[in-house]
């Protein structure tokens, strides 16, 4: 299967879960408003009737900080220990819809309904669980043998070279380079489970190596694809909502809706490396490797 | 004669020399220095060879001489420099003194036996930062003391603005050097005597402007740079050199060598300057050089002419990072010109900052040490109007659609977020500040109601209080009394009595004392006013209803309190519905204020100092008052605050 046809057939089936995606984005919407609402109205009283706020109609004025006095720090407070609980909330909930995601990609080629959809994330939770822990750690082991071991090095014997700042930058695209395997390898153990229903997350991985294995330029540049599109396109998203100041009711509804879609587009995009790397990856027979 | 003789030879290089880098002294020059030194960059020892020489300028004879010993507050924990800071030697190597092998007076005799270390500012018999000598014979008024002094200064490390890193060198505060002999009168002093301070962790300046003839001898590899202008390199062999500095008219002499700079000129009105960089501060050199034009034209136009041909300045290399942010009047040192990303205007506020010092400790010779918010204060207001009017159209220190920052309100933040900020006054000498508020205090505060007075007096007002200060000051030692004279005398000519007989109750309340400032808007209300209803009318008893066919007036009352113990005259810009606006004008004395108005319109809108005028006001927000809510900047942000999470939460989960 080349390259081009497997990215087309991921998209496809992708896009066939839309219904899915939407779910997903809704789900996360609300869980985000649990925090997002509060801070909105502590920022709203923390200013009150004051005109103050004019000062921000072209970007948050700093200056304000300590004016705001004690609310400014409970307001940080709020937005870091809100956005880490976020984190934490999203982190289990991508991974249990993962289960669904991949379970639908890998049997019933993104047609799965939202029940199933459901069903089948709940069922594989666990392993997943257990595949996305190992694979954190594998990704801090990666990150710190090709960037952190080469940054202290730099930092103590490179001290004061000009060399130090472009070694540090080959070690970085060194460790992107790497991302692809990485990122396969945890897309084809979970496929592997969802396809096989065995929940060993050890067996998955290696099933996951084996699948990166098999073609292995195939696998790879797959995930390598569909990253640099994501990396370009999280650029360009952050870069128009760092740059958007939009400064009455309906233009600020219009940004609302231009991120929502955003969203929704960068959710298809994680959905379409799921898909095709569900493609690629061979199913071996069911129960082959379970006991 | 032999004395006369003895004289002149001393006096030989200056007299040869005579003016080389000013046309005419801008200075008494009651102090100078010849210094033949030799840098070993192994040791890090200077051993330096001094004539060093004072003139007594006043009208009784001195016995005695105080000078700076400055290096010493590097070798011990003990020293007042160590107790009120934090700092330790990077192993036994990192320490750093300076010690006089032979002091001798011009005929000879040896002061070294009666020389002892003093402490006039804690008593700390541990520090060794001033030395006093008792002469053998007085110097009579008129007369020139010559000291021939033979020292060594190890440098110490981890730098502190002075000392070493591998082979970067900063030299700063390395030789002995005379503290400053006020006679009676000047800066309100009592009785005649010497000004000698013990060193400091925030203060470190107050010296005589003097002539330097320094000549430093070191290894050919390092580039070098100093407050003064190179008269020559000399190639001595054996891969030495010796370089040659003259300046004049500045009150401290520091330099600099290091291997690893990289040195550029640009010329700015008959002004040499130079930059010492780093390879990485190639990249921000353009911007590092337009900050000091930016400062120079600034300061140039509006307090008084830069008077000397030559600058220097220096970015240090990471590791050389503790000798950032430093002055030295015609050398000063930058910080982060090659790591600082470009948005953010913190190496350029800092060039500018720096420079500042030139005109204001420099020029302008406060005694940092006792009104440090005169050297530190007075500079970080006039760093704040240079960044703010160069930088961000009034957002110098950050300006991105999304977020932006004024360098003023930065300083401004710095006092009003404090929690100590009502803790002293704000004439305390650095020592004495409590509880860490000497930068609140002497920077944050200072600035912040010296912009309070620009804005009661005027931007053109205040700039000719500066004018007027460096005509009368520039080169000598001004003190916080003086500078309040300069204002009330420019102030009174320009405004007559509109401030009161003079201005002294604005110092009474930011400078010599601690309340704060804060005017509040407390609330708006409005009600209509309808003709008469009730059960009594005259002599009868009737219900009578009100005619509601009238014209509708309307009755608006803004409240004002004031919750601070500082008073200033305050403006309140009122907004009616009718789109008219009204500007009211409030002393400020009394606890509170009630505005009324009575017609058709009634008030949708409250400013209090619309103009932003009183920096000092503490809180801001309160100051302002609409009947509308405007929720849009707080939805906006909360949008934003999604969207950010939505994308971490998908980029940080597999």
């Amino acid at each position: 299967m080349t390259l081009l046809r497997t990215l087309r057939k991921g998209g496809v089936a992708a896009a066939t879960s839309y219904k899915l995606i939407l779910l997903m984005w809704v789900i996360t919407l609300v869980m985000i408003m649990f925090v997002s609402v509060p801070l909105k109205s502590l920022l709203v009283n923390i200013f009150g009737n004051s005109m103050t706020v004019e000062r921000f109609a072209d970007g948050f004025d700093l200056g304000l900080a300590g004016d705001m006095g004690k609310p400014f720090l409970n307001l940080i407070s709020a937005a870091s220990t809100g956005g880490l609980l976020l984190m934490t909330a999203g982190f289990f909930l991508y991974t249990f819809f993962a289960g669904g995601f991949f379970a639908s990609y890998s049997r019933a080629w993104g047609t799965l309904k939202t029940n199933a959809f459901i069903r089948e994330s709940a069922r594989h939770f666990l392993p997943f669980l257990k595949i996305a822990l190992l694979m954190i750690l594998i990704f801090a082991g990666w990150t710190f043998i090709v960037v952190g071991l080469p940054a202290i090095g730099t930092m103590t014997l490179l001290r004061g070279s000009t060399v130090g700042p472009y070694l540090i930058w080959i070690f970085f695209a060194i460790w992107l380079l790497g991302m692809p395997v990485w990122l396969f390898v945890s897309d084809a153990s979970r496929r592997w489970v969802a396809a096989t229903g065995s929940g060993q997350a050890l067996r998955a991985v290696g099933a996951g190596f084996r699948a990166l294995a098999e073609r292995f330029w195939l696998s790879y540049s797959i995930v390598l694809v569909i990253m640099i599109l994501n990396i370009i396109f999280i650029f360009l998203s952050m870069w128009f909502t760092a740059w958007s100041v939009p400064s009455n009711g309906w233009m600020i509804f219009l940004f609302f809706l231009a991120t929502q879609a955003l969203f929704i587009t960068r959710l298809f995009m994680k959905a379409w490396r799921y898909a095709s790397v569900c493609q690629k990856a061979a199913i071996p027979e069911r129960g082959s490797n379970t006991k | 004669m032999k004395r006369f003789v003895l004289e002149i030879a001393l006096w030989m290089p200056v007299l040869l020399s005579g003016q080389l880098i000013v046309d005419t002294p801008l200075s008494a020059r009651l102090t100078g220095y010849d210094i033949n030194a030799v840098l070993d960059p192994e040791e890090h020892i200077v051993s330096g060879e001094m004539t060093a020489w004072w003139v007594n300028n006043s009208e009784m004879p001195v016995g005695d001489v105080m000078m700076h010993m400055y290096l010493n507050a590097f070798s011990s924990n003990k020293s007042s420099f160590n107790a009120q800071g934090r700092w330790s030697p990077a192993g036994d190597d990192g320490w750093g003194w300076i010690k006089i092998r032979s002091i001798n007076d011009s005929r000879g005799n040896d002061l070294s036996r009666s020389m002892s270390f003093l402490a006039p500012d804690d008593g700390n018999i541990h520090d060794k930062t001033v030395i006093q000598l008792i002469l053998p014979e007085p110097v009579l008024p008129g007369d020139t003391l010559h000291l021939r002094i033979s020292f060594d200064s190890k440098l110490p490390s981890p730098i502190v603005r002075t000392g070493y890193e591998d082979d970067f060198h900063f030299v700063a505060q390395w030789f002995p050097k005379f503290g400053v002999y006020e006679t009676a009168g000047m800066r309100q002093r009592e009785a005649d005597g010497w000004n000698c301070h013990q060193f400091h962790p925030n203060s470190e300046f107050y010296s005589n402007h003097s002539v330097y003839n320094v000549a430093v001898t070191l290894p050919k590899e390092f580039v070098t740079g100093s407050g003064g202008m190179m008269i020559e390199e000399i190639d001595l062999g054996d891969s030495l050199k010796k370089v040659v500095w003259r300046a004049e008219d500045i009150v401290d002499f520091a330099w600099t060598a290091w291997p690893g700079y990289k040195v550029l000129t640009q010329k700015w009105r008959g002004v040499d300057i130079t930059l010492l960089t780093t390879d990485r501060g190639l990249d921000k050199a353009d911007n590092q050089f337009a900050a000091v034009v930016y400062a120079l034209e600034y300061l140039d136009d509006r307090v008084g002419p830069y008077p000397w041909p030559h600058l220097t300045f220096v970015d240090p290399p990471v590791s050389g990072a503790g000798a950032g942010g430093m002055e030295y009047t015609t050398l000063f040192t930058s910080s982060g010109g090659g790591v600082v990303p470009s948005f953010l205007k913190m190496a350029e506020m800092v060039t500018i900052h720096e420079f500042g010092h030139a005109y204001f400790m420099g020029i302008l010779a406060s005694n940092e040490f006792e009104e440090p918010w005169l050297d530190e204060g007075v500079n970080s207001y006039w760093e704040q109007r240079i960044v703010d009017h160069y930088y961000g159209g009034g957002y110098g220190l950050i300006r991105l659609p999304f977020i932006k920052m004024s360098d003023a309100d930065q300083g401004r933040l710095g006092y009003i977020s404090s929690p100590s900020r009502a803790i002293s006054t704000n004439d305390l000498p650095s020592w004495l500040y409590p509880h860490g508020t000497y930068g609140m205090m002497s920077y944050n505060k200072a600035a912040a109601w010296l912009h309070t007075l620009e804005g009661l007096v005027g931007t053109e007002t205040m700039d000719n209080v500066f004018r007027e200060y460096y005509r009368l000051w520039a080169f000598r030692h001004p003190s916080a009394r003086d500078f309040i004279a300069v204002v009330n005398d420019v102030v009174t000519k320009e405004h007559g009595n509109m401030f009161g007989e003079n201005l002294n109750w604005f110092f009474d309340q930011v400078l010599y004392g601690n309340e704060i400032c804060d005017y509040r808007i407390s609330g708006v209300t409005t009600h209509k006013i309808r003709s008469y209803a009730g059960v009594i009318n005259g002599d009868s008893i009737a219900y009578t209803r009100s005619d509601r066919t009238s014209d509708t007036l309307y009755i608006s009352r803004v409240s004002i309190e004031r919750l601070g113990g500082v008073t200033l005259p305050v403006e309140v810009l009122i907004g009616f519905e009718s789109g008219e606006e009204m500007l009211e004008l409030w002393d400020g004395r009394g606890s509170f204020k009630d505005f009324e108005y009575t017609g058709a319109s009634k008030v949708m809108w409250a400013k209090l100092d619309p103009g932003d005028k009183i920096d000092i006001d503490v809180d801001r927000i309160n100051n302002s008052w609409s009947s509308v809510h405007k929720f849009a900047a707080a939805r906006r942000m909360a949008n934003k605050f999604v969207f950010l999470m939505q994308m971490l939460i998908s980029l940080f989960t597999i």
